[in-house]
């Protein structure tokens, strides 16, 4: 018996779990870069494709796969960088991958969101395996800015291959599995390093699992008290950048009461953003003034914004007709995400001060996003998550961009803005461009078809059993590249049998 | 003597409640500078995380309560009451009815039920009233349906059809009286219910919407900063506790003093 005793207490000592896991809000919904929108989706698919372009400092496109060259306005030339990477089953990426990926996503059969953006291309040209032609049906200087999806296999595009299930790319990392809806496993291909996704909705369990060493990082979706309790514990730290995404409030234009500009300006002035970045964001964000932030090549490097001021914002309301007898009533939708609606009752508070009834309306997830996707608001608030092209500007605020067409789900219409989106995509020389896009940047601001709230910061609170986790400026995960277990600082993890060229 | 403690939750609670208006809080009341902030001798029990008072809210929540509950069960008794004392007086084919369908809702979780009218009705705390009434009469419905089937046989019953007398006459001026008491005993422990219910709505989020107060939603944002700011659970959790243990304890107290029965064999021995 005591034989038996000491083989059991044998067997139960275990090698060290050399797996990273990464704790997520949400899970991905969608592993095919074809279909992926939501933005789990697209990070993790950055480290499942490679892709043509991404973007560098200044949010200005820069090559990755592949260079290319204008060779006429119409026609852009990519050249594949040798050596062209492996799919993850041996096969050597070339430009018919690149040409079936495009073309699948042009195809109307596919039903890729991605297409509208995509449609400018007229056709697609494979001269050797290294070089793709993209012919165009009119100039667009932003184009390469567009070929940031992530490439296919042409192969398995034609066979029909469930990539959404079982991607396959030719990524860093490649798929390993998916045991359920909440666990996702992959694999650095370098050496073997295994980091599971693991969906925790709850941000109190997130935290809980993180102080037990459950997970080892956690990446933004967390109530600013928390990160600061977390950062304060030994065995964690905590990595912060400045951030891009652009939160707003957004009104319908065609709405009686919001629709009117003195008083989408009231409720500018009457909304605290310094006081609310300062206490409730604990500091995590900046004032927006513009939906790209200073540092973006197509940003406004000042705006002269609008300043907390109750007294303008009465001022304002009263000119558009409303006193205290005659309270103008908004409602405000907004998702039933905690954090969100927290800022909402803020803003309802802060709006009550200066005279505004709001009713706030907080719904799940697909029913708000579904309302706000067909124009059924009044007022909402929401961000744009990964925006790096200056083409968002039509697509969510010309005249011509009403849903279904586009994102301009307020109806907003204003002349001179459709022709500075219509000049700047026209022109082809880049400061032009970027005079034209800062301008248009101060008319949106004074005509606000949006009220422009602040741009958060991303932050990651990482395990120290894990180094070298470097968090990026747009709040993806390519840091796990470089990711590695402490406790192993040359040797690869030893449940590794396989190693990568 | 036991009474003496429960009797005062319930009275500081329905106090609270109805003279709310007479106070001069601030629930709603907003400070960014105060969040999260922990009880002190000026706010004894702390801020939540939009910086109002915990006090206040807590107060703002009780009327919550208190208004519910009292709807709740005011709703069940009489749509019970009345559905399950003419079903037991008319008999027949009515009463076969009835049964099955009193069945057919005791055969549905009656608080999942609850959750899935709200989230049908939409949130609201009158919708959320709607819905746990429209769950709650069946237990009072079965109960005067029983008290009826057994005094509708009784003499003075059977002498006043004798003489002619109508029926609404009858439920009303010789069989209501009679079944009040257990109604009543029973009602004492659906407020109980109906608080716990109201809390369980609001804290899924179906209940008052922001930013009244309710037990419930507090509790239910408390939660969140539980690792960091525990006051936030610990108060509405206790109060919720306290309200609820104390008007069981009522309605035990209460079953003690109207069921004949058990006073009789107390007198005897």
């Amino acid at each position: 018996m005591v034989i038996g005793l000491f083989s059991l207490v044998g067997c139960s000592e275990s090698l060290p779990d050399y797996t990273l896991r990464f704790g997520l809000a949400n899970a991905p919904t969608n592993l095919d870069p074809r279909y992926a929108t939501d933005a789990t989706s697209a990070r993790l698919n950055r480290l499942l494709y490679s892709r043509l372009v991404d973007f560098g400092e200044g949010t200005i496109p820069i090559p990755a796969l592949a260079t290319w060259r204008e060779l006429s306005p119409t026609h852009y030339q990519f050249d594949l960088q040798e050596p062209r990477p492996l799919f993850h089953n041996g096969a050597q990426l070339s430009a018919y991958d690149v040409k079936a990926t495009y073309d699948s996503i042009l195809n109307p059969d596919t039903a890729s969101p991605h297409r509208g953006i995509l449609q400018i291309i007229a056709r697609i040209d494979t001269p050797t395996e290294n070089t793709v032609d993209f012919f165009l049906k009119q100039p667009d200087a932003l184009f390469p800015g567009y070929l940031v999806i992530g490439i296919l296999p042409a192969n398995l595009i034609a066979n029909g291959h469930p990539f959404h299930d079982h991607p396959m790319g030719s990524g860093p990392f490649q798929f390993l599995e998916r045991p359920d809806d909440t666990r996702l496993i992959i694999e650095r291909r370098a050496d073997g390093q295994r980091v599971e996704f693991v969906r925790i909705p709850d941000p109190t369990v997130r935290t809980l699992k993180l102080l037990a060493n459950e997970i080892h990082l956690v990446q933004n979706d967390l109530p600013p008290e928390l990160v600061t309790y977390l950062s304060a514990h030994e065995g964690i730290t905590l990595q912060q950048r400045q951030g891009a995404n652009f939160a707003y409030l957004g009104f319908n234009q065609l709405d009686p009461v919001v629709g009117q500009e003195l008083v989408r300006k009231a409720i500018a002035h009457a909304i605290d953003r310094e006081h609310i970045i300062q206490f409730v964001l604990k500091g995590r964000a900046r004032v927006a003034q513009a939906l790209f932030p200073p540092e973006h090549w197509a940003g406004p490097a000042s705006l002269p914004g609008y300043t907390y001021d109750p007294a303008e914002a009465k001022r304002l309301l009263k000119e558009a007709g409303f006193d205290h007898d005659h309270r103008p009533t908004i409602t405000y939708k907004t998702s039933t995400d905690p954090f969100r609606l927290r800022l909402a009752t803020i803003i309802q508070y802060q709006l009550d001060q200066v005279g505004i009834d709001v009713l706030i309306q907080s719904h799940d997830w697909g029913t708000f996003y579904g309302d706000i996707k067909s124009g059924r608001f009044q007022m909402y608030s929401l961000a744009w998550v990964g925006v790096k092209s200056p083409d968002i500007f039509r697509y969510a605020f010309h005249s011509d961009a009403t849903p279904p067409v586009g994102a301009n789900r307020g109806h907003y219409a204003d002349a001179l803005a459709d022709r500075l989106m219509t000049q700047a995509e026209q022109t082809l020389n880049t400061q032009e461009q970027q005079t034209l896009y800062r301008t248009l940047q101060a008319r949106l601001l004074d005509t606000l078809p949006y009220v422009p709230l602040w741009f958060e910061d991303h932050y990651a609170l990482v395990s120290t059993t894990f180094t070298g986790y470097q968090l990026s400026a747009d709040g993806n995960f390519d840091g796990l590249n470089q990711v590695r277990w402490l406790g192993s600082p040359s040797a690869p993890p030893k449940h590794i049998t396989r190693l990568y060229p | 003597m036991r009474l003496w403690l429960p009797l005062s939750i319930v009275a500081s609670w329905a106090f609270l409640a109805i003279f709310l208006p007479l106070f001069s809080l601030t629930p709603d009341a907003i400070d960014l500078t105060n969040i999260l902030s922990p009880p002190s001798l000026e706010h004894w029990l702390g801020h939540d995380d939009l910086g109002r008072p915990v006090a206040d809210r807590l107060i703002s929540g009780a009327q919550t309560s208190f208004f519910v509950s009292l709807c709740v069960v005011a709703l069940g008794v009489s749509l019970g009451g009345i559905l399950g004392v003419s079903s037991a007086y008319l008999s027949g084919w009515v009463d076969a009815v009835f049964v099955r369908m009193v069945d057919i809702m005791l055969a549905f979780p009656g608080l999942l039920l609850a959750i899935a009218l709200a989230g049908a009705l939409g949130p609201g705390i009158g919708n959320v009233i709607l819905a746990l009434g429209i769950v709650g009469w069946v237990g009072y419905a079965r109960l005067a349906r029983g008290q009826v089937l057994a005094l509708k046989h009784a003499d003075h019953v059977l002498a006043a059809q004798a003489i002619g007398a109508p029926p609404w006459r009858i439920i009303l001026r010789h069989l209501l009286p009679l079944i009040m008491a257990p109604l009543i005993v029973e009602a004492s422990f659906g407020i109980a219910g109906a608080i716990i219910a109201e809390a369980g709505l609001s804290f899924l989020g179906l209940g008052v919407q922001p930013p009244a107060a309710s037990w419930g939603s507090m509790i239910r944002d408390g939660t969140r900063y539980m690792l960091v700011a525990p006051h936030l659970v610990i108060f509405p959790g206790l109060t919720l506790m306290a309200v609820v243990l104390a008007a069981n304890m009522l309605g035990d107290w209460l079953r003690d003093r109207l069921d004949v029965k058990e006073q009789s064999s107390r007198r005897k021995s």
